[in-house]
């Protein structure tokens, strides 16, 4: 298939036109993503820091009451002089602060003395707070929490590894996760007797968090050595309880750096492992535990799905592919419009020099367009006309050449070649249709004497003169000719009658016997005239003028100024 | 550390865990004999496995476990046909045995026998190796658990399991979270004729023991890192180590200046052996088999690769004069584990025993 420039020009504008508005649209949507994802990031570590923020005043809230607890006058005299009245007025407390505390699973005074044995304790368990008789008190100077918490001074607050209740009878809070945090009892002049305990419900407490944040952020968190303590996927959690460890750097190997210390926040990407499916942009902050613990520095995680954080950009994504392609479809019309309006000026060109060509002259040409195909057409115009003027001129000199050839140039009459053409289309006339044809030869006398005595403008003026008595006495339709010297010929063709044939011979004798004044001189002349007769005489040119010629030197030989038929006429 | 959470596991004789089972190398050929080998990560490293197979031009089909669990669902099946030889330890082999899943051992057939250490050459001073007049397993690694101690506190290695109620090192002693063992060693320092069986009167008196135990001590460990973080912190003085030989390798790798003591009562001790199964194939190929890993280089990569005793040589930590007292199944699991979670959690004699 033969593609025109227009085809191909719209063709390429539009492509062009689509690859612009397609490449445009995927560095928007590229963008756009990297944007949501950066901006994604941001909002994560920022909300991290908020439950950071938050985790940290829960635990000063928490110190707060411990501070009031272990200050409590009560506390020491139940831990030095254990009354009745002493008791119950602590565990009153303790329900109080349980009751508003609804992350509490525990509070408990525990007595430096007797192996650490509880002397006040508030358990919370289905129905709601239980305070422990005292034959399930327990013993529990070999636990961290007191025997750490011991060693401290007034006010300072220990804070226990997060790890699984497995402390028997410990009702709500058995087997979940816990955090316990303590405060030793002082007597200013006998040092520390005893602590009081909060157990912390951490699945509680993180449920609260993350039912504070938006629903598809997940929360995380890790000890210091990175193992899970919180994560979506409980089966991760704790797995050092069940003798597998489940560590964060592992799952997340960004996290290393979090866990060594060598950084206090990252920010990355998951793609890997289980995110394979689900990759997860995720923002964790490790924050160093300034109480007394044996943690020393927890890691705080929150994960997003990236499917959640581009899904705006994937809206974006439709819209952008709408109007690439809108734009395309656009360009293709734009394309076609621009190929066809500039293929039609020369369309135009194009089509007028073909019809020049083939001689029809001058069609519409976009001549008033103000640009390059304009100057174009214009040119061409001009061109066109150039041309034609000379076609014109050359016509006229080839019809004067012509002329030229088939006249005498001296008297204006035929010539002996358009005298042959003319003599021979007349016979073929006469053979195809019929009629008779006549020519009459006529040759002036005594011309040689005028030529040589008058000389030759004087001949030549006789010539002219007797050529234009002849064209005055012959019909429009017969052709006078001069064959060379003083020889003329008229082909009348159709021929008239015999006698009418006579007739103009008479005249025409009579026509060329007229004196010619020359120069003030009277120039005396007359003519021998044979006639010839087709198809009497010939049916050939050469047989009717060898007919004629013989007829006119008859006249010649019988004295001039005569004629006389080749073939006489009757009568 | 393969070895040590084998160790754990094998120690409390749990339930716990995941049975993890791998076939290590699947077998295409058949007209190769093949020898179909069940045994603990790191017992038969690739390079043992090797050359076995070259020197009897035969192809071993290794399948590891890393639970007793795993390892009584892999025999019992198909009433142990699945299998030629295998390693396991002595309480289990007991039930093995029992089910009648196991063959004797053709001594004749292992001449490394003779390269083992006269204790474990006595088959017959290991309870429940032979059985029938017939030896039915063939000791191959073990290790006990003995007591760290740090030399800067305790001049004088201790000799008696009692170091660790001593009240001198009150808070400055741990101990392992585990009943079965917990129970065992109260056992040992009550002086019965076995650890592994408390009757009813001894229940009371090893409650006991073991209250006055918690509160000698500065806190209960699980893990082996956790001991070790406990000793620093703690400033511990003794330390009942129930993951043995590699928890003091532990220990002094962290540049803490600590002894190890095998106490008079003995240690506790678990012993694994090779056992050839009811359905073996081929006997002599199996034969064969134990006495390639009773072999110099099988027994070296033991001990250097896995840190865990062979049979063949006497250890660097312990004497020949050491007393092992080879884990046996006890009483009564349960109850030991429930006692003693009720005794970790500080309860008193009362409600122990009531639980």
């Amino acid at each position: 298939m033969r593609l025109g420039i227009a085809t191909r020009l719209a063709v390429v504008l539009a492509l062009l036109g689509a690859l612009a508005a397609g490449l445009t649209g995927f560095y928007v949507y590229e963008a756009s993503r990297d944007l949501l994802v950066a901006s994604a990031k941001n909002k994560l570590l920022t909300s991290n820091q908020v439950v950071l923020r938050r985790i940290t005043l829960t635990r000063e809230m928490v110190t707060r009451n411990l501070q009031m607890l272990s200050a409590h006058p009560a506390s020491l005299r139940a831990l030095q002089h254990p009354q009745t009245q002493d008791l119950d007025q602590l565990a009153t407390l303790f329900r109080l602060m349980m009751d508003s505390n609804p992350a509490y699973f525990q509070i408990r005074l525990i007595a430096a003395h007797d192996h650490g044995i509880e002397v006040v304790r508030v358990d919370r368990d289905a129905v709601g707070l239980l305070r422990v008789d005292d034959a399930d008190l327990q013993e529990k100077g070999h636990y961290a929490y007191v025997s750490e918490t011991l060693k401290l001074a007034t006010g300072q607050t220990y804070m226990s590894r997060i790890v699984i209740n497995r402390e028997r009878g410990a009702h709500a809070g058995e087997g979940k996760p816990a955090l316990m945090m303590a405060m030793p009892v002082v007597d200013t002049d006998r040092g520390v007797q005893g602590v009081v305990v909060i157990n912390l419900d951490l699945q509680g407490m993180f449920s609260l968090l993350a039912a504070d944040l938006p629903s598809q952020f997940q929360l995380m968190l890790a000890n210091g050595a990175g193992d899970i303590l919180v994560h979506p996927d409980a089966n991760l959690a704790f797995g050092f309880d069940r003798g597998q460890r489940q560590l964060v750097q592992e799952h997340m190997p960004p996290t290393l750096p979090l866990v060594r210390g060598d950084a206090d926040s990252v920010v990355f990407e998951m793609h890997e492992g289980v995110y394979a499916s689900n990759p997860v942009v995720a923002a964790f902050i490790g924050k160093n535990i300034e109480i007394a613990s044996e943690d020393g520095r927890l890691l705080l995680g929150l994960t997003q799905p990236i499917a959640d954080v581009v899904q705006e950009v994937d809206r974006l994504r439709v819209s952008i592919v709408n109007i690439v392609v809108g734009l395309s479809l656009a360009c293709l019309v734009v394309a076609v419009v621009v190929a066809s309006a500039l293929s039609r000026p020369i369309n135009a060109i194009g089509r007028a020099a073909r019809f020049f060509a083939v001689g029809q002259v001058k069609t519409a040409l976009p001549t008033h367009r103000q640009d390059e195909i304009g100057d174009l057409a214009r040119s061409f115009s001009r061109m066109q006309d150039q041309i034609s003027q000379q076609l014109e001129e050359l016509e006229s000199s080839r019809q004067e050449l012509s002329d030229l050839a088939r006249h005498d140039g001296l008297t204006g009459l035929a010539n002996r070649r358009l005298f042959e053409e003319r003599l021979q289309s007349a016979l073929a006339q006469r053979r195809r249709h019929g009629g008779e044809l006549a020519l009459v030869f006529l040759d002036l006398d005594k011309f040689k004497d005028i030529n040589d005595q008058q000389g030759h403008e004087a001949g030549d003026e006789v010539l002219k003169v007797v050529a234009s008595r002849l064209r005055a006495n012959t019909r429009e339709v017969d052709t006078p000719a001069r064959l060379g010297g003083d020889e003329f010929v008229v082909l009348l063709c159709p021929a008239p009658e015999p006698t009418q044939l006579a007739a103009l011979a008479r005249k025409l004798l009579e026509a060329v016997s007229v004196p010619i004044v020359h120069e003030q001189e009277l120039l005396e002349l007359g003519c021998s005239i044979g006639i010839s007769r087709s198809p009497v005489d010939g049916l050939t040119a050469e047989e009717l003028l060898a007919a004629a010629d013989e007829a006119m030197y008859e006249v010649k030989q019988a004295g001039r100024n005569g004629f006389r038929f080749a073939t006489p006429i009757p009568g | 550390m393969p070895p040590t959470n084998r160790r754990h596991h094998l120690c409390q004789l749990s339930a716990l865990g995941l049975a993890v089972s791998l076939p290590v190398r699947a077998v295409s050929s058949s007209s190769i004999p093949v020898l179909r080998v069940l045994a603990w990560p790191g017992y038969a490293e690739p390079e043992v496995v090797k050359s076995f197979e070259q020197i009897h031009g035969v192809q071993v089909e290794l399948t590891i476990i890393d639970t007793d669990e795993a390892l009584w669902r892999r025999i019992s099946a198909n009433h142990s046909s699945d299998f030629d030889v295998f390693a396991i330890n002595t309480a289990e082999l007991q039930r093995c045995i029992r089910h009648g899943l196991v063959s004797p051992v053709p001594g004749a057939n292992i001449p490394n026998l003779k390269k083992q250490l006269p204790r474990f050459q006595d088959v017959r001073s290991i309870r429940g190796l032979v059985h029938g007049g017939k030896a039915m397993a063939v000791p191959f690694t073990y290790a006990e658990m003995g007591l760290i101690y740090d030399r800067q506190q305790i001049g004088q290695a201790p000799e008696s399991i009692n170091a660790l109620w001593d009240v001198r090192y009150k808070g400055r002693v741990l101990a392992y979270n585990g009943g079965s063992h917990s129970f065992s060693l109260a056992a040992q320092t009550m002086g019965l004729s076995s650890p592994f069986k408390l009757g009813t009167k001894d229940w009371p008196v090893a409650v006991d023991k073991l209250i006055a135990l918690r509160r000698n001590v500065a806190a209960f460990y699980a893990q082996p890192d956790e001991s070790l973080e406990l000793f620093k912190s703690r400033q511990a003085a003794l330390l009942f180590a129930n993951y043995g030989s590699q928890q003091l390798q532990l220990l002094k790798g962290a540049g803490l200046d600590v002894g190890y003591a095998i106490p008079k009562e003995g240690a506790l001790a678990w012993l694994d052996c090779w056992a050839i199964t009811r359905g073996v194939r081929d006997l002599a190929l199996a034969s064969a088999w134990i006495n390639h890993l009773l072999g110099k280089p099988a027994s070296d990569l033991l001990r250097t690769r896995q840190g865990l005793a062979s049979t063949t040589e006497e250890p660097e930590h312990t004497r020949p004069t050491d007393r092992r007292v080879w884990l046996e199944p006890v009483e009564d699991d349960d109850r030991r584990n429930r006692m003693w979670a009720r005794i970790v959690s500080g309860d008193r004699a009362a409600k122990v025993l009531a639980s």
